[in-house]
């Protein structure tokens, strides 16, 4: 340690480049840190699971504008046209779709209307027995609902009364973990808990109760309805192809629209996330070449500034590798000061983020991570200029005067 | 101590190819004080980066204290040069962002000496050249004589058996000269061999032997047996 004094010292006597240095490297480390750490954040949204297979599954809108048609009877007799289609797995009708951005959510509660209870939110998917099948999700405990269950309806004039929902949901109202049997209540309307299904996402990704779902088995006459179709693996986009011509061959007063695959409306929905994401990857990445450049060109500069010292040292003793030396070592002191001062503004920034855009707190190993990085980067980016000071020949320290 | 044989030195260019030194032969003994003069361009830097190793030389052969230089690496010559060899410049080359502390300090710590016996050594020759008292001070801060002074202990610091001086005194006035002049001799008498080029005819005389170096060789060889009491004297050459 008593090597870096005197280059302590003489880094201290003409410390205009080091300094602007020593801040680009505070403020690359805290950038980089929070930035990475944000980075992995949105990867581990993007990538989460969400119980669905959404490249199995598709939907579409479906507007009926014929004023004769019986919609409630037509439905029934589109699910069966559906199902029949080679390569579709299951179909139903329904009110929103899952993973899609667009969703309907209500708050069930322990006790019906005007009573005070315990409520919770949760995202609401309503279709007919066929629902679970439809989006293959298991039942993890009770059992699924039968075509006895599924109440038709005009609108809420009449409502079923039981349904499935997620554990974390049921644990929500239930924090004991008894849900499953129990009552809840919409309004004063009473659902029974019949059955667990296992995780999946509602419509929302970017929710706080993202993993709050119930199924209710109720088909209301509209007509303006959404449908979803799982197809069998690999067969989504032949399925798609031929959903309008079966549609509108049984009944030709109505439109058939935006026939999307879950996985596109799901790319949709997190577009924003993907964007952020790739543009704080080149921001770092810009970052890090920029600081690497400017260790490299300090150090490209100090060996010209120093020719005749690096000679003279040369013809006192040193080695090539005492050049090589001096110069890791002074990157290194560059480095520590730089980073010290970047650990500090690194958590001042998570925290100012926090306060203002409600991100997590910043992970103490991300800046570990982004501090070894900032300093191999260092290194590799003096390495080339000690080199080359090592090409100096002490002979300066005689020919020059 | 030092001894070359055939010694030449070639400088290639794209365009032309200078003989900066031709069958040098030349033999130094212990103990030594000699003056190296001749024209400007005649070989007498290069002669004196030869046998401080800060060049390599393109034939002949040079043997220091017995070692064949030119069968030494990279490293082994900063080595050798590290142990035996103390430098003094023309330009003084005191590095400009160290003190004078610091300064001194340089060499020993390519040395490998523990700090104990640096400071001892270097707090020594800085009194010795009379700048104890401003070791805390930079190159800057000084005249030129006092910044050769700081030189001549950096290399005295070393406590080197040789000692090779190129023109130590040409940036000074006549006055500082003669002190530097006089710290040389007597660090000669303290046991150390020099070899100092200068173009000052008046301080060459107060070395032992001088030589002239003409066109890369040594064409003129004169010993003075006790130069110091002759000139003195005000002795004819
Ligand atoms: N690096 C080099 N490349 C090419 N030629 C060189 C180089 N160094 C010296 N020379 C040439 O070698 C010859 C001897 O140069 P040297 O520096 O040894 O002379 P000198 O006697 O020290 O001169 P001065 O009294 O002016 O210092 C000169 O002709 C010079 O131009
Ligand atoms: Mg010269």
């Amino acid at each position: 340690m008593s090597e870096l004094k005197p280059i302590f010292n003489a880094l201290w006597r003409s410390k205009t480049g080091a300094l602007l240095l020593i801040v680009q490297i505070a403020v690359t480390l805290a950038i980089v840190s929070n930035a990475a750490f944000i980075i992995h954040d949105r990867v581990s949204f993007l990538n989460q699971d969400t119980g669905l297979k959404a490249e199995d599954l598709f939907r579409f809108n479906l507007y009926t504008f014929g004023k004769n048609v019986d919609i409630a009877k037509q439905q029934e007799i589109d699910e069966t046209l559906l199902r029949a289609i080679p390569g579709v797995a299951d179909a139903v009708v329904i009110n929103q779709v899952p993973l899609s951005g667009s969703g309907d959510s209500t708050n069930f509660h322990l006790k019906p209307t005007p009573q005070q209870s315990r409520g919770a939110r949760a995202a609401f998917f309503m279709a007919d027995e066929n629902l679970l099948n439809t989006l293959d999700v298991k039942l993890e405990d009770g059992r699924n609902f039968e075509a006895a269950d599924v109440v038709y309806s005009q609108g809420f004039d009449k409502t079923a009364n039981v349904l499935l929902a997620t554990r974390s949901y049921v644990n929500e109202l239930f924090p004991d973990g008894d849900g499953l049997g129990q009552t809840i209540y919409l309004g004063d309307n009473p659902f029974k808990i019949i059955g667990i299904i296992a995780p999946m996402k509602g419509p929302w990704l970017d929710d706080e109760q993202a993993d709050n779902v119930a199924l209710i088995p109720q088909v209301m006459a509209a007509p303006f309805k959404r449908v979803l179709i799982r197809t069998e693996p690999g067969r989504r986009g032949e399925v798609m192809q031929q959903v309008e011509k079966v549609l509108l061959a049984s009944e030709s007063e109505r439109v058939v629209s935006r026939i999307t695959g879950v996985d596109k409306l799901l790319l949709e929905q997190t577009s924003q996330d993907r964007l952020m994401k790739n543009m704080l990857l080149v921001l770092i990445t810009v970052l890090l070449l920029v600081t690497a450049l400017g260790i490299c060109g300090l150090a490209l500069f100090n060996v010209g500034r120093r020719t005749r010292q690096i000679g003279t040292r040369r013809a006192l003793g040193a080695k090539k590798s005492d050049i090589v030396r001096y110069f890791l070592l002074e990157n290194t002191l560059v480095s520590l000061i730089g980073i010290v001062l970047g650990v500090g503004l690194a958590l001042a920034m998570s925290d100012v983020l926090m306060r203002h855009y409600s991100l997590p707190r910043l992970d103490n190993w991300f800046i570990l991570y982004s501090l070894a990085g900032i300093y191999v980067m260092g290194v590799l980016a003096v390495y080339w200029p000690a080199q080359r000071a090592t090409l100096i020949s002490p002979s300066i320290a005689t020919r020059s005067v | 101590m030092l001894s070359m044989t055939n010694i030449s030195k070639v400088y290639r260019s794209e365009m032309v190819q200078t003989n900066a030194l031709r069958d040098f032969n030349f033999q130094v003994n212990e103990g030594e004080f000699i003056a190296v003069t001749g024209p400007s361009g005649s070989g007498k830097t290069t002669f004196l980066n030869i046998a401080g190793m800060l060049e390599t030389y393109t034939g002949g052969t040079y043997q220091l204290d017995g070692i064949d230089v030119g069968r030494l690496s990279d490293n082994g010559r900063a080595e050798l040069r590290n142990q035996k060899i103390g430098f003094i410049f023309q330009g003084f080359n005191l590095i400009p962002d160290l003190n004078l502390y610091e300064n001194v300090e340089v060499p020993l710590r390519y040395r490998g000496i523990k700090a104990a016996e640096r400071k001892r050594r270097i707090e020594r020759c800085l009194e010795q050249v009379g700048l104890g008292a401003r070791a805390k001070h930079v190159p800057a801060q000084l005249s030129g004589g006092q910044q050769q002074r700081v030189a001549i202990a950096r290399a005295l610091a070393g406590e080197p058996r040789f000692l090779l001086a190129d023109e130590p005194t040409g940036n000074l006035d006549s006055l500082m000269a003669r002190q530097v002049m006089e710290l040389l001799e007597n660090i000669n008498k303290d046991g150390a061999t020099i070899i100092m080029v200068t173009h000052d005819p008046e301080l060459a005389r107060r070395a032992q032997r001088n030589i002239q170096v003409v066109d890369g060789q040594i064409c003129d060889f004169k010993l003075y047996q006790g130069g110091l009491e002759k000139q003195r004297a005000g002795a004819e050459v």
